[in-house]
């Protein structure tokens, strides 16, 4: 579980987000959203403690991140960033083995049989055991990202927050990941996604939570945050919801005739 | 493991060929009985100048291995080698000026150590950046220092008086372990021993360091210190290279890129196997440097480069071809 208390962020001197208050319990699946550079990536890292905030108090599963240490955050939260990674020489296994790191002691360098478990369970959750000794700048981005969210799962953290997963990926690899992860937040992961398509997030999460100006709007299920105003003030341009066969709302710029 | 077993294999046949070869060289009998007879002149020659020497370049290209590997996992740049950090001109540079200055050679090896250990020092404090360094700023300021540095070394060899000095200069600079013995082994190997299992305790870090500063905080790496503890390894390996072989070029920069299709690229097997690597082939080099125009020497940098490099650029051709 997630508890946010009065968090406000900023960069330097440049405020973001101010008064952001929510709970996000154990095993939600919550889609971040909102303008570009509202602070989406900011939030995210200000909740695993690799961005430093002013104001506010974070609690994760009820103990405050400001007191964490660095190790002790790893078994909280899983962060998957969107930068990529340059080391031609790593296999997809290296990768995925790293999220390993917080739980093995330093004395030890081979893998335990926990650890073997764990990166094996990942691999396959993702699909990726038959990719195991391939280098990993070989592979497509769907599939990078597959291993990311594999090198997370190994982490074995119950929260896991993600920027932008399905940037920059086709339609099927999209559905593909967002469909693994909310799997596994119904097997009780509590998922924290920024996300830029509305109606992707619509169809996947449990609650959207929508960042405007320097302020949160609301965290609400899908079908009562794109039937109200708050996409309109968030981005500026009017949306026209749309109602589908089975009843759910997706929304869409409106045009003018 | 495999490639680990076959490293080292390498290294005790190219140990065993260092000592067979000279300007005189051993038969294996004599090699043998050198070994349990003291006063033969073939023992003179072993412990006395091949031993230490073998010992001697041994140390110097296992260090500046297992630095390069360090440096170019903690910048996730491979064409970055251990002397990034201005060790290698802060050496040269106190060691041109000691030698014009007239200081007693024995003392060189410590002062260049010194001022390598303390150059490196002024470049991580130059890059640091909040609790941590900032890998761009390590370069740019290493490269900086080292650029500075040289200028001087270039200064002081222009206004060398005389020939002695000149040559005495270029020695080091082109990388030669002549003169070198028990003394600087004694001296040296402390440093690089610690730097070495410095290198080792850090290698799980480095691991998660490849993947970004950020991803690797996220999954529990005190990312600030982990980067100190690497650059503290690397500048104890560099500065103990240096002062006992002068500047060896490309031997930091190659053998971690070899040694990664050896043992692959986790740092638990790739440091230890850069060690074992870089060790053979210096040995390997200085062994044709001896021979090759003996009773003169090449000096091992130069030896190095003309059969490091051609054979980096072909690896590099191949891989090419085969990703291609």
């Amino acid at each position: 579980m997630i508890e946010i208390r009065h968090l406000d962020l900023a960069i330097g001197k440049r405020r973001l987000v101010g008064d952001i208050s929510v709970t996000i319990p154990r095993g939600e699946f919550v889609a971040l959203l909102g303008p570009n550079g509202v602070g989406k990536t900011t939030f995210l890292r200000s909740l695993c403690g690799l961005h430093s905030v002013p104001t506010g108090r974070v609690y994760l599963d009820g103990e405050d991140l400001s007191v964490m240490s660095i190790h002790a955050r790893a078994h909280k939260v899983a962060y998957l960033a969107t930068d990529d990674l340059f080391d031609d020489a790593l296999l997809v296994r290296d990768v995925i083995a790293s999220g390993r790191y917080a739980h093995r002691v330093w004395w030890r360098w081979d893998e335990s049989p926990d650890d073997r478990a764990a990166i094996e369970a990942a691999m396959d959750a993702v699909r990726m055991t038959p990719f195991a000794g391939r280098r990993f700048t070989t592979l497509s981005s769907g599939e990078r990202q597959r291993v990311w969210i594999a090198m997370a799962l190994a982490q074995e953290a119950p929260i896991l927050l993600l920027d932008e997963p399905t940037g920059h990926l086709d339609v099927r690899v999209a559905d593909a990941i967002l469909t693994l992860l909310r799997e596994r937040s119904r097997a009780g992961t509590t998922i924290l996604c920024a996300i830029h398509d509305l109606n992707e997030a619509a169809a996947f999460a449990d609650r959207m939570l929508l960042f405007g100006c320097e302020r949160m709007l609301t965290c609400a299920p899908p079908d009562e945050l794109l039937a109200g105003d708050h996409l309109q003030s968030a981005y500026g341009i009017a949306m026209q919801p749309i109602m589908l066969a089975n009843g759910q709302l997706r929304v869409f710029p409106a045009r003018k005739a | 493991m495999r490639g680990l077993i076959v490293l080292t294999l390498a290294t005790c046949v190219s140990a065993i060929v260092g000592l067979l070869a000279g300007a005189t060289w051993f038969a294996p009998a004599t090699l043998l009985a050198a070994f349990s007879q003291h006063h033969s002149d073939a023992a003179t020659i072993l412990w006395q100048l091949r031993l230490p020497r073998i010992i001697v370049v041994a140390v110097a290209g296992g260090s500046l291995g297992v630095g390069g590997a360090l440096l170019q996992g903690l910048l996730r740049n491979p064409l970055v080698d251990p002397y990034l950090t201005g060790t290698s001109a802060g050496a040269a540079c106190a060691i041109a000026i000691g030698v014009v200055l007239g200081i007693a050679a024995p003392a060189l090896p410590a002062i260049g150590f010194l001022a390598g250990l303390g150059t490196a020092a002024v470049v991580a404090l130059l890059a640091r950046r909040g609790s941590g360094i900032d890998a761009n700023r390590l370069i740019v300021a290493g490269v900086s220092v080292s650029a500075l540095l040289s200028a001087v070394i270039t200064v002081v060899l222009l206004h060398a008086s005389d020939m002695d000095s000149t040559q005495a200069i270029l020695s080091w600079l082109a990388g030669s372990p002549a003169g070198r013995g028990w003394p600087e082994i004694r001296a040296a190997v402390p440093y690089a021993a610690v730097g070495f299992v410095l290198a080792v305790a850090m290698s799980r870090p480095l691991d998660a360091l490849r993947l970004g500063d950020q991803r690797a905080r996220s999954l529990g790496v005190n990312v600030g210190v982990a980067q100190w503890f690497i650059l503290a390894a690397t500048s104890l390996l560099a500065a103990a290279a240096v002062s006992l072989c002068g500047m060896l070029g490309f031997v930091g920069l190659i053998v971690p890129h070899i040694a990664r299709r050896a043992v692959g690229s986790g740092a638990f097997a790739l440091i230890p196997a850069s060690a074992l690597l870089g060790a053979s082939m210096s040995i390997l080099a200085d062994a044709i440097g001896r021979t090759i125009i003996a009773p003169s020497e090449v000096p091992l940098g130069v030896i190095l480069a003309f059969f490091g490099v051609p054979a980096f650029l072909y690896l590099i051709a191949r891989t090419h071809r085969s990703q291609a």
